[in-house]
């Protein structure tokens, strides 16, 4: 099957540096993830935003054992769930503060959008941020 | 949520649905035994404590294993009414599938048709052989489930990331320690040492191993992950009516369920320390006029200790944020005020799939027809609180069971 069109498009926001939200045209609020119809309004008349690409971590952990098949090179690699300030929410990759080392990150720590290169969206299609300093 | 949502059935009406037997084979790593032949024996166990025989079933319902899509599709295509021998004279057998929330699930759609007048006796099967399977298999299976493939799958998210990421916001919520988490899992495993059949008999565990064991997904320790087994129950329903005719004088109904379906995957889950849980409860209350202190036994979901601890609290049989430290004050233990999860749970009894949350069922209905082994049996236990939860915890699923004196 052909990857659907909500996918390429945000995926290619991802390659170009860029973090989209889709918009819906009719009732204007934010979706994430893409929808196919808004799911407050069923408008199928829907666009992207870019984010702020700031937001606050829910929550998050440090993988080190029992990556997926094609992640074990990845181990140790940190997921969390960013809720952004545009009210919707996505799971993202966190970058380390140091080699291995995500034991600065809290759980509701200020989290931003770090731009990574087309080559690694490519492997890794999903959005990675980073700790805001304090 | 305002209206009251009650059953179209009550206790002693002939169409009220009841629980009349149990059967389960052990749970833990068994390579020689077979999938047909786990449905085979658990089927035939259920039977026997029910006081029926394959013949006298009308209807087969299916718990799906997740160790191998073909022998799912041989369930699914009624391969278990052949070995049974009631091919031909069978009305349905069909799949119910909601992941670890299915035997919840299983059993509303059992009730809904039995007290319809659909179905008559209905037999309710699972095996998996997780256990036996091959894990990198299994991890990578796990990846795919509750998760989307566009949008989740490529952070390298899977099922133990999850109850990790569970696991730390309700650590952030609540205060609890690595201690107090730990103390979740040392409950099950002292109950799992009454239990014959699971995976962790007569293996005891304390804190301390738990919290030196190896960090797999901060903030879980391997200890404290669910450990793939291979494992089969089933149970077996009625109506009323034809339990009185069979003589059959102590049964189980249903007093009332609730349920909430708050995300498909876990990024959209507004508060991963909360979870469904509270509507679920409300919903169960409101239907069966109970409160949370009015259980003997609770059955809860155990795949991780912060799910479980999470659903004391959204029950209500914990103080908020206290779920983790009710476990810690040796609350849920045996001969504490509310045994919890009397098998030992997924965590030592063994994470059978889908059937995790069916054998916590199997066990509450096995509690209240009191037929524990003595040493586990819960002294005069009437009404139970079963809980359970499938996919990245998408669901919370409540069922209010209390046991019901038939005829004179």
């Amino acid at each position: 099957m052909q990857t659907p069109i909500i996918v390429t498009e945000f995926r290619a926001g991802l390659s170009d540096g860029k973090l989209l939200v889709q918009l819906c045209k009719d009732c204007g609020k934010p979706n994430m993830w893409p929808r196919y119809a808004c799911p407050h309004c069923q408008s199928e008349n829907l666009d992207w935003q870019h984010s702020g690409g700031v937001g606050t971590l829910h929550s998050f952990c440090v993988l080190r054992q029992g990556a997926p098949e094609g992640f074990e090179e990845d181990l140790p690699y940190a997921i969390g769930v960013v809720k952004l300030d545009e009210g919707v929410q996505l799971a993202v990759r966190l970058v380390p503060s140091a080699p291995d080392d995500w034991s600065e990150y809290q759980c509701d720590d200020r989290v931003e959008f770090v731009p990574v290169s087309a080559d690694q969206i490519e492997k890794r299609p999903c959005a990675t941020f980073k700790r805001i300093a304090d | 949520m305002s209206e009251k949502w009650t059953l179209n059935v009550g206790p002693g009406t002939d169409n009220d649905p009841v629980f009349v037997g149990v059967g389960e084979i052990p749970t833990g790593k068994f390579p020689d035994r077979g999938f047909i032949q786990g449905l085979t024996k658990v089927a035939i166990l259920a039977l026997k404590d029910a006081g029926m025989v394959p013949r006298d079933i009308d209807t087969i319902l299916l718990i799906p294993n997740l160790h191998s899509a073909a022998d799912q599709a041989d369930l699914i295509f009624s391969r278990m009414v052949e070995e049974l021998g009631i091919h031909g004279t069978c009305k349905s057998s069909m799949m119910v599938h909601s992941g670890g929330s299915t035997s919840d699930n299983a059993v509303r759609t059992a009730h809904g048709l039995i007290a319809a007048g659909h179905a008559q006796n209905v037999l309710v099967l699972h095996c998996e052989r997780w256990g036996s399977a091959d894990l990198q298999e299994m991890i990578t299976m796990l990846s795919k489930n509750g998760i989307p493939g566009e949008w989740e799958l490529p952070t390298g998210i899977q099922f133990n990331a999850i109850g990790a990421m569970i696991t730390r916001r309700y650590m952030h919520a609540s205060g609890s320690t690595a201690e107090e988490m730990a103390s979740v899992c040392v409950t099950l495993r002292n109950w799992a040492n009454l239990n014959e059949n699971a995976m962790f008999y007569t293996k005891p565990l304390t804190v301390e191993q738990i919290l030196a064991s190896r960090m797999v997904a901060d903030p879980l320790h391997s200890y404290e992950c669910p450990p793939m087994a291979d494992g089969a129950c089933a149970f077996v329903m009625t109506n009323t009516g034809n339990a009185k005719k069979r003589g059959i004088s102590n049964s189980v109904r249903v007093a009332g369920s609730g349920g909430c379906v708050s995300h498909y995957c876990l990024s959209q889950e507004a508060d991963q320390a909360v979870l469904g849980w509270p509507l679920a409860a409300e919903r169960a209350w409101n239907q069966s006029g109970w409160g949370p202190e009015d259980a003997d036994i609770a059955e809860i979901y155990d795949s991780y200790a912060a799910v479980t601890a999470i659903a004391l609290e959204g029950i209500g049989i914990a103080a908020k944020g206290e779920g983790a430290r009710w476990f810690a004050a040796g609350h849920g233990d045996p001969g504490g005020k509310l045994p919890m999860n009397t098998n030992g749970g997924l965590l030592s009894a063994g994470h059978t799939g889908v059937g995790g949350g069916t054998a916590l069922l199997v066990e509450g209905i096995r509690q209240l027809l009191h037929r524990a082994p003595s040493k586990r049996q819960v002294e005069d236990c009437q009404r139970a609180i079963i809980g359970g939860s499938g996919g990245s915890y998408m669901d919370a699923q409540i069922l209010l069971l209390e046991r019901t004196k038939l005829g004179a």
